[in-house]
């Protein structure tokens, strides 16, 4: 038995396997938190991380059952025994999606939701409420509906939610993986201040490494239901290589500092360009990045931060020859029935065998001028003309032949029994049958990694899998176009990288005209050839992504950031490169002329 | 017809929901027994007047104007030509106003004649729909789920979390909305026409959308659940509603109106024949 109480949490050898399952997802971890510290989770998707979040409150096991073994001790209770609905006024947990977590029908409503079910009184409800609202800085919503409300506001509604029953732990299970960047960076501001100010100890699990960097005391790795890896995240990030190994992104200015041979890594834009500065670097520097094979790298390849992908970037992939104009839109102007303006005069053109990525906040116009490329939409003025032919008298159904559109959530555009009836689905419908229908299904499912799960139900797939079957659903009625939205966003870093390899092999082999909308600066860096900035239904920019990240004022006005990578290269070298191997490589260029002048 | 509860500042969002509700029923009950359309007609600007204090979106209401539209015209047809009711103030209920197969038709023409009392009787049932989905429309704007959960609560020996589950079922109906909305999307954006062929070919192809609807609902309900026992939903007997509703002057102006309307009404048609054909 422990004799910890002082600690917020303290985990001994817990193993945990659901009902029905021989695997056990969490196999024998063991976890101390020091009351006011926050420790960061990371690891890949089915590492085991949320389950661990459940323990924590008592879900697991209580609401999803199987067996737990080892000992669970958080706030001095053992949560299995008290229950979790009388543990949420110890520990607190807010979920991914926002949506799911709020109850009441404005803002106020929600954040009394807890106090209210504990039976608390009128007027200290009231109270907490009003604490949590200026402590979350969500003063003046309060009769607002949260459907209302932006994603960051909505995940900090749910935080507040949490925080007015008092815990004194909270543990935030990926809270930014639905959020646009805007989003993710008030929630991060909002946990910021959950340690620093208020005295909250904090669990955080995520995928977001670079933030995680500057709020954790200590970094605990995961990967199939162990820690592998633990530490300050200065210790843990020092191991490039293994935390690559174990599936986690490394922040690209930490690469960075690895490839130059630092000896402290660097966390922040200003760390890395003191490192360079200084010249600490030039002695054991500038190793041949080959060397890094075990973390991932490659040289002559771009790889992305101790990853080994097949990503292109504009500035290292040979050019690749476009054809026609495949797409164009001129005037387009949507107006939706409720009245909101959503286009305000688009004009755009795409050649044939592009890859654009078309970036901006939320609201911006992305999917609705997306969803007028494959007739989903029709203009309410303008027009859009796919292989010169208008779209305002074809149906989605017909433009679908040339348009393949992925959604954002796989599981609204999975409907069949199984992979496979689901990749015959669209083929069949567009006429596509016998031999050939059978080959290029049989290719797909060996192109996905789904050979051996032909006869499974979607829905058991992970969300990986899920998303990867839903492009391939698309990919299986052969359409020159493929429009992704938001391709890679719920999944870890490696799906991300499985997701979009696959894209580029799409373009690279099969010649396919590849549109993404995306959040992720990374992705965009490693993988668009040309970038369309959008703000306030209009495109604001459009160019090749270095001409885009150089321009502070256009990525301002969108409301971005550009990725720390081309931030960092344009402060050491002048010029943005895409990937940490690019950056160190125009540093070198840049040193051996300034040497070759003295 | 479902519209989603917009929290306003208007004095029929203030309302109790007991008056709130009354007032629904009242106007089913009337709608229900009244048959003139005139009478009816002043029923419907009542519930117009109604919504218009609510600051209703009527915008909303598109949809179910064109299916009205198209129902009332099928109705009335169908009613004058079907029925000839003792209508007490008409001489002529039985009267041909036109044929739905003009005389000009050659071989068949004239056929199906629409007959006054039939006529009026189909305008009048037309009016019912219209009036109580209206109406139902209207209370669903100015009702908060919330509303909901506290009226259940107040009934004895039942639990809060009964409530709770019937408000966030009403509350998710625009998420399960949305869903379909995508999915039909999904479906055409991989080739499936979903709106072309004969009505059985277009059902078919849309029950397609029913089975990852359903697994969708049940693994959202999952989540749901899980969400709301970390909130500590069902730790205590007890739950605190935020705006214990009590009755003001204006409910007590509304209820009694309600009231009114409805004894005055039944009485009138009893006595009168008010409101009937």
């Amino acid at each position: 038995m422990f004799h910890l109480t002082d600690k917020a949490v303290c985990l001994k050898n817990v193993r945990f396997r659901y009902k029905g399952s021989n695997r056990w997802v969490l196999d024998g971890v063991s976890l101390d938190v020091a009351r006011g510290e926050c420790v960061a989770v990371l690891g890949p998707t089915g590492s085991g991380k949320s389950t661990l979040c459940g323990v924590m409150n008592g879900t697991v096991p209580l609401f999803l059952e199987g067996d737990l073994q080892g000992d669970v001790l958080v706030d001095g209770m053992v949560p299995a025994k008290v229950g979790t609905a009388k543990m949420a006024a110890h520990v607190g947990l807010v979920f991914g999606d926002p949506d799911m977590q709020l109850f009441g029908m404005t803002v106020e409503e929600d954040v009394a939701f807890g106090p209210a079910n504990l039976g608390l009184d009128y007027p200290t409800i009231m109270e907490r409420v009003h604490k949590s609202l200026v402590d979350m800085r969500l003063t003046g919503l309060e009769r607002r509906a949260p459907y209302r409300l932006s994603g960051g506001e909505r995940q900090a509604t749910a935080i507040a939610g949490v925080y007015a029953m008092l815990p004194d732990i909270m543990v935030l299970d990926e809270p930014t993986s639905m959020l646009d960047p805007q989003g993710k960076a008030s929630v991060f501001s909002i946990i910021k201040r959950l340690k620093e100010e208020l005295g909250i100890t904090v669990i955080l699990v995520e995928q977001e490494v670079d933030d995680v960097l500057e709020l954790a005391d200590r970094v605990f790795v995961m990967n199939a239901g162990r820690f592998v890896l633990q530490g300050t995240p200065r210790e843990v990030f020092g191991r490039v290589a293994e935390v690559a190994a174990a599936g986690v992104r490394v922040p690209h200015v930490v690469r960075f500092g690895t490839l130059l041979g630092a000896e402290r890594v660097p966390f922040t834009l200003d760390e890395a360009v003191q490192l360079v500065e200084s010249g600490g670097w030039l002695s054991g520097a500038w190793r041949d990045t080959s060397d890094d094979a075990g973390a991932g790298g490659e040289k002559g390849t771009t790889t992305t931060a101790g990853h080994t992908s097949n990503a292109v970037s504009g500035a290292t992939s040979p050019g690749h020859p476009l054809g026609d104009v495949i797409i164009e839109v001129k005037g387009l102007e949507h107006r939706y029935p409720q009245g909101a303006l959503a286009l305000r005069g688009v004009d755009l053109t795409v050649r044939e065998g592009e890859f654009i990525a078309i970036i901006g906040q939320n609201g911006a116009g992305k999917t609705t001028l997306t969803r007028h490329l494959n007739g989903l939409l029709k203009p309410t003025a303008g027009d859009v003309r796919i292989g010169g032919r208008s779209i305002k008298d074809l149906t989605a159904a017909q433009v679908s032949r040339t348009v393949g559109y992925v959604f954002q959530n796989p599981d609204e555009q999975l409907f069949c029994n199984s992979v496979e009836e689901e990749l015959r689905f669209g083929p069949g419908n567009v006429g596509l049958t016998g031999e050939e229908l059978d080959r290029r299904v049989e290719e797909i499912l060996q192109d996905i990694g789904l050979a051996g799960y032909r006869e499974v139900w979607p829905k058991y797939l992970t969300k990986g899998e899920r998303q990867r079957l839903a492009l391939a659903s698309v990919v299986a009625m052969d359409p020159a176009i493929l429009i992704v939205d938001e391709p890679t966003t719920g999944l870890d870093w490696l799906e991300s990288l499985q997701i979009m390899d696959y894209l580029k092999r799409l373009h690279d082999d099969r010649g396919k005209t590849v549109l993404i909308i995306t959040h992720d600066m990374n992705i965009v860096s490693l993988y668009a050839r040309r970038v369309v900035v959008m703000a306030g239904g209009r495109v604001v920019g459009d160019g090749s992504p270095q001409e885009v990240f150089s321009n502070p004022g256009l990525m301002a006005k969108a409301n971005l950031k550009p990725p720390a990578i081309a931030e960092l290269s344009v402060r050491l070298c002048g010029q943005v490169a895409l990937t940490p191997e690019e950056a160190v490589e125009t540093l070198m260029h840049l040193k051996g002329a300034r040497e070759g002048l003295q | 017809m479902i519209v989603e509860y917009e929290s306003k500042n208007t004095p029929i969002h203030s309302l109790d929901p007991r008056a709130k509700i009354l007032w629904l029923l009242v106007v089913v009950v009337i709608s229900v027994i009244w048959s003139d359309p005139v009478y009816l007609f002043g029923l419907a600007v009542s519930v117009f007047i109604f919504g218009a204090f609510a600051r209703f979106p009527w915008e909303k209401l598109k949809g179910l104007a064109v299916f009205l539209t198209v129902m009332a015209v099928i109705i009335t047809l169908a009613q004058g030509v079907t029925y000839t009711p003792a209508v007490a103030h008409l001489k002529e209920p039985g009267r041909v106003l036109f044929h739905i197969i003009p005389a000009w038709v050659p071989g068949v023409g004239p056929a199906w004649p629409v007959k006054l009392g039939g006529f009026l009787y189909g305008i009048g049932m037309t009016l019912k729909v219209f009036t109580v989905l209206v109406a139902v429309a209207v209370l669903g704007y100015v009702t908060s789920p919330s509303e909901i959960v506290q009226l259940i609560a107040r009934i004895p020996k039942m639990p809060y979390q009964v409530g709770f589950i019937v408000s966030t079922a009403w509350k998710f109906v625009p998420v399960v909305q949305a869903q379909i909305r995508s999915l039909m999307d999904a479906h055409k954006s991989k080739g499936v026409e979903l709106d072309r062929g004969s009505f059985v070919e277009r059902l078919k192809k849309t029950s397609r959308v029913v089975s990852p609807l359903f697994a969708n609902a049940l693994s959202m309900a999952d989540t749901l659940a899980l969400a709301m026992e970390s909130r500590a939903f069902g730790s205590s007997k007890r739950f605190t509603f935020l705006r214990p509703y009590r009755f003001k002057a204006l409910d007590y102006v509304v209820v009694l109106a309600c009231l009114g309307a409805a004894i005055t009404s039944i009485a009138g048609l009893a006595l009168y024949k008010v409101g009937s054909l």
